[in-house]
């Protein structure tokens, strides 16, 4: 059961540390639930941008053909093509897993309480609970999970220090499903943690910490997400109808503590696939 | 024209089906339905921060009222021309600090909620307490919604004192 929980809202880029001066820095005032102080963070060293289908991509790609016609490669005898590029790029990977890793600060993932099960699947979490014969799944992905930045305009000339970036904090979108013993569907909640665009200043105009963006049954187990199951959209519901699902969650162990717990868990997982993706780049790009 | 409820802290379980039947008891016996309202749940760190920058007071508190109309008289409720106007305001609840009271004096909680809650609407609808006279009058309405509320649903809140 597995409704894609990849937030398509742009790529995040990780600049090095060498170049986090000149980086467009998040504002001071980010959004406090999107960056829970108790979450595993790390400062805000990729900048942000968002994707675009301008052509711009396909101009780049024959760019980047063009230069390796033009300019002869190096040659080391394995047969593979190695240029300048490719030996500042690795000495460039190398110095930006390092920063990386200094900067990490879980090694190992935090434990979510509440006797949740982790299992991975490449960027996937699924977190299982069983409850009085209940079966409760959550699952995440961490690709695309972590916000675009609502950054305001950096004044000319002004310098930021690296204890005044804001921190990464990984909210994927994540799905919850609970699945009662003798029922043939599973209700499903489609979660999300909302961006707050505007608790930039004392905060009067927050979200809560997560919110059901949508509900439905599915059949169980099934890994298709099955369009013609009726739907119901939050954006337009009752709201007394939405706290008691909210209640519901909250008695099977999805509450606010548990999605703070989330997105400290995420963080962590994002961070550590970004450091192994780094490795396999510079693996890919340096000669063998 | 309704409830914006918000649950912003993780300290205390909150059931919001629970609190947001109690907010909509206490309008109905005010008579203010057609009002929007802002019921906020937070934490001792953020309401002592909204303490400190609208009151001067650096310490947690149970309540702060933020009226959308500033200069009502008490019991008198607002008229407004506009549908952008059915507002009352936000009232925010440190339910920590609340529920430290409660774990004190063994009281229940949603129960300790729903009186806090009359306090911040009867600030909304223009009632203080800076005078005894003030206080006084403040108490009375407070004591008439909570009797009507007993009535309503046979539980035994008193006011805040």
């Amino acid at each position: 059961m597995l409704k894609s929980v990849v937030r398509a809202v742009g790529a995040a880029v990780r600049i090095s540390s060498a170049t986090t001066t000149t980086a467009r820095a998040l504002p001071l005032s980010c959004p406090t639930l999107c960056s829970p102080s108790s979450a595993t963070t790390r400062p805000f060293t990729r900048s942000l941008w968002m994707l675009s289908n301008n052509g711009a991509s396909s101009t780049c790609r024959q760019t980047l053909f063009r230069s390796k016609v033009l300019n002869p490669s190096m040659s080391c005898g394995c047969g593979e093509l190695h240029t300048e590029g490719d030996k500042a790029f690795g000495s460039f990977l190398s110095d930006e897993i390092k920063e990386e890793k200094k900067i990490q600060k879980n090694k190992t993932l935090p434990k979510m309480s509440g006797g949740w099960e982790l299992e991975m699947n490449g960027t996937e979490a699924k977190l299982t609970r069983n409850v009085a014969g209940e079966k409760i799944t959550v699952t995440f992905n961490v690709n695309n999970s972590i916000p675009p930045n609502f950054e305001e305009e950096i004044e000319q000339g002004q310098q930021k220090s690296a204890e005044d970036e804001p921190e990464i904090v990984s909210t994927p979108n994540f799905v919850v499903e609970i699945t009662k013993q003798a029922a043939k569907h599973s209700l499903v909640f489609d979660c999300h943690f909302p961006e707050d665009e505007m608790s930039h200043g004392d905060g009067e105009e927050e979200s809560d910490i997560f919110a059901i963006r949508e509900v439905s049954f599915q059949p169980e187990g099934d890994s298709e997400w099955k369009e013609t199951s009726y739907t119901l959209n939050t954006d337009s519901l009752d709201w007394a109808l939405y706290d008691h699902l909210m209640d519901f969650l909250a008695d099977r162990g999805v509450d606010n503590t548990f999605a703070d717990e989330l997105t400290e868990l995420s963080t962590t997982i994002e961070h550590q696939e970004y450091i192994k993706f780094l490795e396999d780049l510079q693996g890919f790009v340096k000669c063998n | 024209m309704g409830v914006l409820l918000r649950n912003l802290q993780k300290v205390v379980p909150i059931r919001r089906a629970r609190l947001r039947k109690d907010v909509d008891t206490l309008r109905h016996i005010l008579g203010i339905q057609k009002f929007d309202l802002g019921i906020i749940c937070v934490d001792n760190n953020k309401i002592q921060h909204l303490n400190k920058i609208y009151r001067k007071k650096n310490v947690p508190t149970d309540v702060l009222s933020f009226p959308f109309y500033e200069d009502i008289r008490p019991g008198k409720l607002p008229c407004p021309l506009h549908r952008d106007e059915l507002n009352l305001g936000d009232i925010f609840l440190g339910v920590e600090f609340v529920m430290k009271q409660c774990q004190e004096k063994s009281l229940d909680l949603h129960g300790a909620l729903t009186v806090v809650t009359a306090h911040g609407i009867c600030h909304l609808l223009g009632y203080r307490h800076d005078t005894d006279d003030e206080w006084a009058e403040m108490l009375q309405k407070e004591s008439y919604i909570l009797r009507e509320y007993n009535k309503l649903t046979g539980r035994h809140l008193e006011p805040l004192t």
